[in-house]
């Protein structure tokens, strides 16, 4: 019989707040995170809407604990800051008294500063302080900066499945805790904002000008946002004997691919359907089980219809509670599927139901609709987590209170 | 009309590195997406690219844009309504 | 860790002719430009004509090798794709960075943009192979395939049935100058044959794509079976000795992922203390240095273990060798950073 899982950290950067409690907060006032970039380069800055961090690069040294500058770029800076307050949560003041994997999670490294001296770098006849980020454009250079800030030696990767990234992160650093490997990991992604990303989804024509509006009828894109966040996970054996404090169970999880198209999902939502269905029969929570759905709802005009009927199919005529949480947060990529299972963590702690906002009109392809006002004193017991991505790569994980 | 039509079907060959495809295989009125020339929904902003880079025309809407790009004859209808008289 | 599982089907795109045909009696492929580019293969008979027009060269690499390791192990169906990839389409990322200059962020083309993403060569095998079990790619430089190849052994010991398992890298003009900046290469043309003999900072750049379709269990037509694994994360020289030691058992030969870069060789040295006696066979000659450069050691392994066979021509500084080789130990580091071991064993 493999080794339950458990949460027993978490840290959190987001546009809504440099850590858990903050975001917290926020989520209960509700009050979204999107706004116009103060750090990027673009002629979108008045035009697209995002979810940026509100500090500039130097204020994010002081809140990553970095004194010397050289090469760190804001992707490993939003980790960092991450990255410590899950140690500090989890009570782990040195990663070596206790084997520790880290898995990471990342769309795009450290672009967002390289971008910016990319044409420097690859122009023979300049030469300069530019050159420290010559090697930190790959996604590995985040994750390996953060680990050896922190001081993990033992397993490292990364991953990148776009959108579905640290969902998958916390997929395999579970299961490689499950086949006995490593009784502790510490998994979930970062991502920082890049002019590179958003000409990208924006060349998809698939960023809205307006807050972007999950499973509206009017809806027309996302936003992007950034930010980092990440979960130590304990084999239950592993807790008890180190007496860890329990934040809630990671009881399932599933990864599918829909074989569909490299960008868009199909239209019934077939691998979400799918990684919903074999995540739940992981957790051995029924359907009527599930209380809480924190849906991908990216707001495009595909993502929403197939994640609606998926969830009709998976549930028919009783589909739980279910929002989308990027409208306060933005699509965080890589961070993504990490951020939101922090959120289902605090669902279930704090009994709430976070609002889906900026929802105004059903769909008409759909039966269903969003929560759309805060509600607390909720029974939440098991939420599903859903991150879908480019490639047709489906994540959706089980996360459940904690019951000894 | 005739003129533009056949820079257009040239232009969508390169754009979309069609190889096998000549101008002339192109029929003005065939449908360009599904059953015609087999394109997609890349293919589709791809397109529109094309339209902004060749034509300076802006197409915002995904859902506008795939009625401009039924066929060769619709994406030069549309092409010559934006153009100054 | 233990793991075990058994290689049904491989095949390999690189700088050597290893795609199709006899490969071991090709000749020896050799450059003094630093940099060893891949022998592609014609891609029509793999990939239909209207995917292939807007595919780029990684994308075409990744998903031909791919076919070609399913075609070759008889698999009907493929259960989970799992890769690895250090730097994934260089040429679509270069694309669309200069294309956001040139055009002012206006009019993009999307296309490099999805290409670019490091999982896109997934989801078009997943495409075309109706692929829809797990799926999942890493990207950390010298560990990118060897967490792969981990996630893969989990999945067989969870009960998948098959894995398809690969790598993929390629180079380009532009990244090949840019890690000229910070001393990846060798500052002067050097023949790649001499590769071990002009020791000095830097090595000579490469590429590939290399699949295996793995199974939990052997079957008639397993080629290798993989019987020790170990990843070790910016090690001391004591914690690679230790490491090393770990698979001192019977080892017949080892593959060394020697680079000719002065640097680090002295890990390698590791191996000649302990393994006195055992021939070694370095393999960078033949792929050059990338992320994923262990893939085609592994590739390589194998395929000496399924035909019992060295290729004189390629290794002209091999020695005497066993009558038999049953064990072949790898040992790969990228730039002293990420240190694999794998232990591949005859069937």
């Amino acid at each position: 019989m493999a080794e339950r899982v458990f949460i027993t950290g978490m840290g959190m950067i987001t546009a809504i707040g440099d850590n858990v409690a903050e975001n917290l907060g926020q989520l209960r006032q509700q009050r979204s995170g999107l706004g116009f970039t103060s750090y990027i380069d673009t002629i979108y800055q008045q035009v697209l809407p995002v979810a940026e961090v509100k500090h500039n690069n130097d204020a994010l040294f002081a809140l990553a604990g970095i004194t010397s500058h050289e090469g760190y770029t804001r992707t490993t800076l939003l980790g960092l800051t991450a990255m410590r307050e899950a140690l500090r949560q989890a009570g782990i003041t040195d990663v070596q008294t206790a084997p520790t994997g880290f898995i990471n999670a990342s769309t795009v490294g450290g672009m967002c500063d390289t971008e910016k001296v990319y044409f420097d770098i690859v122009d023979p006849t300049k030469s300069g302080t530019f050159l420290q980020y010559i090697d930190t454009l790959d996604c590995a250079d985040c994750t390996q900066r953060i680990a050896d800030t922190v001081g993990f030696t033992e397993h490292i990767a990364t991953i990148s499945t776009a959108c579905s990234s640290s969902a998958n992160a916390l997929m395999f650093g579970a299961r490689m805790i499950k086949q006995g490997f490593m009784p502790r990991m510490v998994c979930g992604g970062t991502e920082a904002l890049t002019r590179f990303t958003l000409n990208g989804f924006n060349s998809l024509k698939n960023v809205d000008k307006q807050f972007c509006r999950p499973f509206d009828q009017q809806r027309t894109g996302l936003n992007l946002g950034e930010g980092a966040a990440y979960l130590v996970l304990e084999s239950e054996s592993f807790a008890k004997a180190n007496n860890s404090r329990i934040l809630a169970e990671f009881t399932g999880y599933c990864n599918a691919n829909e074989a569909f198209h490299p960008t868009s999902p199909s239209p019934d939502g077939d691998g979400a359907y799918e990684a919903m269905k074999a995540a739940l029969a992981m957790s051995g929570r029924t359907l009527e089980e599930v209380d809480y759905i924190n849906v991908h709802g990216t707001a495009t005009l595909n993502n929403d219809v197939s994640e609606g009927k998926a969830l009709e199919r998976l549930f028919g005529n009783n589909v739980p509670l279910f929002s989308s949480t990027k409208p306060f947060t933005g699509h965080t990529l890589a961070a993504a599927g990490a951020i939101e299972a922090i959120y289902a963590v605090l669902a279930i702690q704090q009994g709430l139901i976070f609002p889906n906002l900026n929802f105004k009109e059903k769909m008409e392809e759909l039966n269903i609709s969003p929560v759309t006002e805060l509600m607390e004193g909720v029974s939440v017991n098991n939420v599903i987590s859903n991150s879908f991505g480019f490639g047709g790569n489906n994540a959706s994980l089980v996360i459940s209170k904690y019951e000894g | 009309m005739e003129d533009l039509k056949s820079k257009l079907k040239a232009q969508i060959i390169e754009a979309l590195n069609l190889q096998d495809t000549k101008p002339e295989d192109i029929d003005d009125n065939a449908p360009l997406f599904g059953e015609g020339l087999g394109l997609d929904s890349i293919d589709s902003l791809e397109l529109m690219v094309l339209l902004e880079r060749q034509y300076h025309i802006k197409v915002e809407d995904p859902r506008e844009g795939r009625k401009i790009l039924q066929s060769v004859q619709s994406m030069a209808d549309f092409i010559q309504s934006k153009q100054p008289a | 860790m233990k793991v075990k599982c058994y290689i049904q089907g491989m095949a390999a795109i690189s700088p050597q002719a290893t795609f199709e045909g006899d490969v071991f009696s090709a000749p020896l492929v050799h450059t003094d430009s630093n940099l060893l580019t891949c022998m592609e293969p014609d891609y029509k008979p793999f990939i239909p004509a209207n995917s292939l027009r807007r595919m780029t060269r990684l994308l075409k690499m990744g998903l031909t090798t791919a076919l070609q390791s399913i075609r070759d192990s008889g698999v009907e169906a493929i259960g989970p794709i799992v890769t690895g990839t250090g730097k994934g389409s260089l040429q679509d990322t270069e694309k669309f960075i200069r294309e956001i200059e040139q055009y002012k962020e206006t009019a993009l083309n999307p296309t490099p943009f999805i290409q670019s993403t490091y999982n896109s060569v997934n989801g078009l095998i997943a495409l075309q192979v109706k692929g829809t079990a797990y799926n999942n790619t890493f990207v950390h430089r010298g560990f990118s395939f060897e967490n792969a190849l981990l996630d893969s052994m989990m999945l067989l010991a969870e009960g998948a049935p098959n894995t398809l398992t690969g790598a993929l890298e390629e180079m380009t003009a532009e990244h090949f100058y840019i890690k000229s900046r910070i001393g990846f290469w060798k500052s002067t043309p050097t023949d790649s044959r001499q590769l071990y003999v002009q020791q000095s900072p830097g090595s000579i750049a490469g590429e590939g794509a290399t699949f295996f379709v793995l199974t939990g269990t052997p079957t008639a037509h397993s080629k290798a079976a993989l019987t020790g694994f170990k990843m070790l994360y910016k090690p001391t020289e004591a914690k690679v000795a230790a490491g090393l030691a770990e698979f001192k058992e019977n080892v017949d030969l080892v593959l060394t992922g020697r680079n000719g870069d002065s640097r680090y060789e002295h890990f390698y040295r590791q191996v000649d203390t302990l393994f006195p006696g055992v021939p070694q066979l370095p393999f960078k000659h033949l792929c050059g240095e990338h992320d994923t450069a262990g893939a085609f050691g592994m590739w390589l392994a194998a395929q000496i273990l399924h035909t019992q066979q060295v290729p004189a021509q390629w290794f002209p500084m091999l020695e005497a060798l066993p009558a038999n080789i049953n064990r072949i130990l790898l040992y790969n580091h990228f730039y002293g950073e990420q240190h694999t071991m794998i232990v591949l064993e005859r069937v």
